[in-house]
């Protein structure tokens, strides 16, 4: 499976990159000047030394070289200083060299002309770097008498080399330290932008979970969109499914009154009226099961909130004890009170519903019933209720035919009814589960359901 | 027996009336919500039957506003869903039983029959004499707050004593408020019934809720209204 591009990285790749190869040409550039600047700047020291050295120098007559206002402490005085000098004709014959030379086998190059120079970078055998300028000049040291003479400098770039590495280092430093901190607060500015992303995520999540059912405001301009054409389709479907819903009640009652009628306007002898009312009983049994299993919700719709467990309980109580007037009974019930049911709250009451009726009408004087949230098991099936009665329970071999879908309803448990059925069904429909037991306690039935459930809290709608 | 029919179904009202005027009684028919809700408060009616499903005013709004207005005679709801929400909604709102359509005309008498026999709804929702609170909307006992668990029986028992606190009850009354017809009626019942519901209410012997006044029957002793715990 391909990855899907992340917009975060290419962002990043795409500032990134220029951004690198612009402090690359940057530091380049200033390198480069560094370099340009320092070579001139030693041009100019050289060009001094030439012009000191001149200074210094008196050609005698028998043509040699008299530097009597040489400095002693200059560096041309002292051995292998660093900087070097030479005086020589035209012609190549050295007529001075300084004592700094010191046999130091120093090539100054070829002469040049006068009012000329030549500026070059020299290696030696050691590798040691020189920066050397000639510089041809005319000398008149006597009237009518002239020679053309070649002044040399040479200077030992060791600290020069020295300060432009230290300050290579110092840009590659200083730019990649900026560098990494413009890549920061990068990442940071994604991260902020992003946000209004990972809020329309979560909403989305806690819509498919119930907790809300419409997501909410305050998105930026550019998901506004969205939010809005969620909350839209949103709308649209819980509109949908009360339509249909409104749709089968509506044909419910259309259809159950006019069989009323029939019933009781069925005519003919006894044995016919008979057969037509057994006809009629089939009809509204098709349509009821039918009508029942099309209205439900069959699992959470979308923003479904969680049905509270014990109201549920509390109301079928009151009812069960009134349906059941003739019977003196006991109905326990023990429900968390934390406990929901994800899922409609109609479904819930027609489980609990046939659930409880079966169990008062069997039961002999008692019916228990438990509802808790199981930790250990998934929340698909962690709602778990106990409906246990001291009747005669439900015949083992009942018990699977009951729960098989494949038999049809009405044959499945005779005594038990449609109801039974209906809850197994609508139980299958959640991906819920049911087991048909002898209660331990009772030793009537026992209906043990495993069910959706969530805790309900602060900020959970609840019906 | 005075019975009111509400439902906006011609053919089933019409025929209805005409089957349980042939069994003797005394009928009036209302055709909407409007009528059936003037009609519920207006005439002296011993039962109702109610569709849930009218025009104009809801058949759980109707019973909702005659419990409210005080009449406590039998209401049975008629549903065309036979779900579970419809008739937990009907009880709930103060029906005392319900009957799914299509029926059975006998199944239909039997119920009214039943139903005659039992007291109808609540005139209160809530009966207060002395510590003891009865929440006839769920109900429940509480006595200085703390609930009290009674049987079907014992609840019922207790009700009638309290709704007329202060009057003497017989003992064949309050037989014939928990039975049908067809069981045997054993006064001991009665007896054994009491004497649960005094341990259950009472047991430290302290507040004596109930009267044994021989040959008479029973008299629920402590006064109405509330005493805060």
């Amino acid at each position: 499976m391909q990855r899907a591009p992340s917009v975060s990285r290419q962002l990043v790749i795409a500032v990134a990159v220029p951004l690198l190869l612009s402090f690359l040409l940057m530091i380049a550039v200033l390198d480069g000047i560094f370099r340009e600047s320092a070579t001139r700047a030693l041009r100019e020291r050289l060009d001094q030394e030439v012009i000191s050295l001149v200074t210094a120098t008196e050609l005698t007559d028998s043509g040699t070289m008299d530097l009597r206002l040489l400095d002693p402490e200059s560096r041309l005085s002292r051995r292998r200083s660093g900087q070097y000098a030479e005086v020589r004709t035209a012609a190549g014959k050295v007529l001075w060299a300084s004592p700094s030379l010191a046999g130091l086998p120093v090539n100054f190059g070829a002469a040049v002309g006068k009012g000329q120079a030549s500026f070059f970078t020299l290696t030696l055998a050691d590798g040691t770097e020189l920066g050397i300028l000639n510089r041809g000049l005319e000398w008149d040291y006597a009237p009518g008498q002239d020679a053309e003479l070649v002044f040399s400098v040479a200077e030992d770039l060791e600290g020069q080399n020295a300060r432009l590495w230290h300050f290579r280092r110092q840009l590659c430093l200083w730019f990649g330290a900026l560098a990494v901190l413009l890549l920061a607060v990068l990442g940071a500015l994604l991260r902020r932008v992003l946000r209004p992303i990972h809020r329309l995520e979560q909403e989305i999540a806690e819509v498919d979970s119930g907790q809300r059912a419409q997501l909410g405001d305050g998105y930026p301009r550019e998901l506004t969109g969205v939010a809005r054409a969620l909350n839209a389709l949103l709308g649209s479907e819980q509109r949908r499914i009360r339509r249909y819903r409104d749709t089968l009640g509506n044909l419910a009652h259309s259809l159950k009154t006019p069989l009323s009628v029939i019933r009781t306007a069925a005519a003919g002898d006894a044995a016919q009226r008979a057969g037509i009312n057994r006809e009629i009983d089939r009809m509204a049994q098709i349509v009821d099961r039918q009508l029942q299993r099309a209205a439900m919700s069959g699992g959470a719709t979308l923003g479904q909130s969680a049905v509270q467990v014990a109201p549920v309980f509390a109301e079928l109580r009151v009812a069960m004890r009134k349906v059941h007037a003739h019977k003196d009974l006991v109905i326990e019930v023990e429900v968390e009170s934390g406990a929901g049911f994800v899922g409609d709250r109609g479904d819930l009451l027609e489980v609990l519903g046939n659930l409880l009726d079966n169990s008062c009408k069997w039961c002999r004087h008692t019916v228990r019933v438990r509802a808790r949230l199981d930790p250990v098991l998934p929340a698909a099936r962690n709602l778990t209720i106990r409906v246990e009665d001291d009747g005669p329970g439900i015949a083992p071999d009942l018990r699977r035919r009951v729960l098989d879908r494949g038999v049809r309803a009405d044959e499945r448990a005779p005594g038990h009814g449609l109801g039974l059925a209906m809850v197994a069904d609508t139980i299958a429909l959640y991906g819920g589960e049911l087991l048909i037991s002898e209660s331990p306690t009772l030793h009537g039935a026992c209906l043990d359901l495993a069910l959706p459930g969530r805790e309900l809290g602060a900020g959970v709608v609840t019906s | 027996m005075r019975i009111l029919i509400v439902e906006d179904e011609k053919a089933l009202r019409e025929s209805l009336k005409q089957d349980l005027a042939a069994a003797g009684h005394a009928v009036d028919v209302a055709a909407d919500g409007e009528e059936g809700l003037y009609a519920a408060l207006e005439f002296p009616i011993d039962v109702a039957i109610v569709d849930l499903g009218l025009p104009k005013i809801s058949g759980l709004e109707i019973i909702r506003r005659l419990r409210a207005a005080g009449k406590s005679y039998a209401v049975l709801v008629l549903t065309a869903r036979d779900s579970w929400q419809d008739k937990v909604e009907g009880l709930s709102a103060g029906a005392d039983d319900y009957l799914a359509k299509p029926f059975h005309l006998p199944e239909l008498q039997a119920r009214l029959g039943a139903l005659l026999r039992r007291a109808g709804g609540w005139t209160t929702p809530l009966l207060q004499c002395g510590p003891v609170a009865l929440d006839t909307r769920a109900q429940a006992v509480a006595v200085n707050g703390a609930a009290v668990e009674l049987t079907s029986f014992e609840y019922r028992l207790l009700e009638h004593l309290m709704l007329h606190a202060g009057e003497v009850v017989s003992k064949t009354e309050l037989t014939e408020k928990l039975y049908e017809q067809d069981f045997e009626r054993d006064s001991n019942v009665i007896e054994v019934l009491v004497a649960r519901l005094r341990r259950k209410l009472d047991p430290n012997d302290k507040l004596n809720p109930i009267e044994t006044l021989r040959g008479r029957g029973y008299r629920f002793a402590l006064a109405r209204g509330g005493v805060t715990a």
